[in-house]
C-alpha cells in the first residue's frame, strides 16, 4: 500500500499464474503438515447438524423413590428416579459420593446404546450406555442437572430420536 | 436407502461446480446426506479460516459448528457452490474475529498472543516441514503481514473454481479475465525472487 513497499505493485493485477498457483499448493501442503484439522471434527459437526432436524421427546418423571441407606460411613441418601418418554423409560439411582459430589447410575429400558448427556449448571458431562443400557457418572456437581439421551453416531441400535428429561436436583 | 442419495452422489464424478450445487439443492430440501457431503468437503478449508484468525484449537471448533449450525438457516439463499464457499468463508472469518476480540479483552492489554501459529511448541513447525522447499517458503511466508499470512493461508485452501469470489469477498482484487495474484502472493514471490525453485522460468 505504501511507495516503501514496492514489492507488491508491479504484478500484483496479474492474473494467477501457474507459479503462483504453485505457490498455493505448496502454502496449503505447508498448512496442512503444521497445523492439521482435527481428523474427526466433520465427522462431529454432521452429527451435530443431524441432531437439529431430530423429533426430540421429553420425558416425564413417573416416580421417585427415596431410600435413606444405612452405610458404614453413616446414613446416606440414595435416590432412584424414574422417567418416561414414548420410546424410552430411564431410570437412574442417585448416591452422594464423599466429596460431596453425586454419582448417577443409570439404566435405559428398552436396553440400548445411547450417548447420554448430563447438563449441569457449571459443566457438560458425556457418558455413553453399554448394551445393556447401562451408563454412569462417578461425580456430577450438586445441583440443578438435565439428562439428555442421544442416537449414538452410527449404528443400527440406538437410532431413535433425543430425549431429554426435565431438570432434577441432585 | 442410496436412491434417497441426491443424483451427485450417486453418479461418478461429475465436475465439482454442479455436485456441489446439486447438494446445496438437495441439503436445502432437508437431505442430510448431501449436507454432510457439503460439511465433509468444506470444513478443513474453514479450519485454517479459523486457525489463521489466531483461534486456540477449541475455539475454532466452536467457530465451525456455529457457522455450520447458521449455514442451515442461509442455504435458501445459496445457489452455488462459489456463493457456498464465499459465505461459509466470510462468516467463518467474521466469528472468528469476534471470538478472537473477546478473547484478547480477558488479556493483559500488553500481551501478544499470536506472533506464532498457536497450541504450538516453538520449533516443531520446523519438525514437521523437512523439506527443503518447503522450509524456504515458511521463512518467506513469516515475513509477510499478518494480514497477509491470513489471507494466502484461506485462498490456499479454497477449491480453485471457487478461487475468485472468495478472493473478492476477502477484499482480494479479482481482474477482469478473473483472480489477479494481489499483493500477497505478489509480495511473497519478490521475497522468493533468489530461490530458483521458486522462480518463473
Amino acid at each position: 500500500m505504501t511507495p516503501s513497499d514496492p514489492d507488491g505493485w508491479s504484478s500484483a493485477y496479474e492474473p494467477l499464474d501457474d507459479l503462483d498457483l504453485g505457490l498455493l499448493d505448496a502454502i496449503r501442503e505447508m498448512f496442512q503438515a503444521a497445523d492439521p484439522m482435527p481428523a474427526d471434527l466433520p465427522q462431529r459437526i454432521r452429527f451435530s447438524l443431524a441432531l437439529r432436524g431430530l423429533e426430540i421427546e421429553v420425558a416425564r418423571l413417573t416416580a421417585e423413590d427415596d431410600q435413606p441407606v444405612l452405610a458404614a460411613r453413616g446414613a446416606e441418601q440414595s435416590r432412584t428416579i424414574t422417567f418416561d418418554s414414548d420410546s424410552l423409560t430411564i431410570m437412574i439411582r442417585i448416591d452422594v459420593n464423599r466429596d460431596g459430589t453425586a454419582r448417577v447410575d443409570g439404566w435405559l429400558a428398552p436396553p440400548q446404546r445411547r450417548e447420554i448427556e448430563m447438563k449441569t449448571v457449571a459443566d457438560e458431562l458425556t457418558a455413553a450406555s453399554d448394551e445393556q443400557g447401562r451408563f454412569a457418572f462417578a461425580s456430577v456437581p450438586r445441583g440443578t442437572a438435565q439428562l439428555v439421551v442421544r442416537p449414538v453416531e452410527q449404528g443400527p441400535s440406538g437410532s431413535g430420536p433425543s430425549v431429554v428429561t426435565p431438570a432434577l436436583i441432585l | 436407502m442410496d436412491d434417497r442419495k441426491p443424483a451427485a452422489l450417486r453418479a461418478g464424478k461429475p465436475d465439482r461446480g454442479t455436485r456441489m450445487a446439486s447438494l446445496v439443492s438437495a441439503a436445502r430440501q432437508g437431505n442430510d446426506d448431501a449436507l454432510g457431503e457439503i460439511v465433509t468437503e468444506l470444513t478443513p478449508v474453514l479450519w485454517h479460516v479459523a486457525r489463521a484468525v489466531g483461534l486456540s484449537s477449541d475455539d475454532a471448533e466452536d467457530v465451525l459448528q456455529t457457522v455450520w449450525m447458521r449455514l442451515l438457516s442461509h442455504l435458501d439463499g445459496i445457489h452455488d457452490s462459489a456463493a457456498l464457499g464465499g459465505w461459509l468463508v466470510v462468516t467463518t472469518r467474521r466469528e472468528a474475529w469476534r471470538v478472537r476480540a473477546e478473547k484478547r479483552t480477558q488479556l493483559p492489554a500488553d500481551q501478544e498472543l499470536f506472533a506464532e501459529l498457536p497450541d504450538q511448541a516453538p520449533g516443531s513447525e520446523e519438525q514437521v516441514i523437512v523439506d527443503e522447499q518447503r522450509r524456504t517458503l515458511w521463512a518467506a511466508f513469516g515475513q509477510l503481514s499478518r494480514r497477509c499470512q491470513e489471507l494466502l493461508r484461506i485462498v490456499a485452501f479454497v477449491p480453485r473454481p471457487d478461487y475468485a469470489a472468495v478472493a473478492a469477498v476477502l477484499g482480494m482484487p479479482v481482474g477482469s479475465i478473473g483472480p489477479t495474484r494481489g499483493r500477497c502472493l505478489a509480495k511473497l514471490r519478490a521475497l522468493l525472487g533468489h530461490h530458483p525453485e521458486w522462480s518463473p522460468e
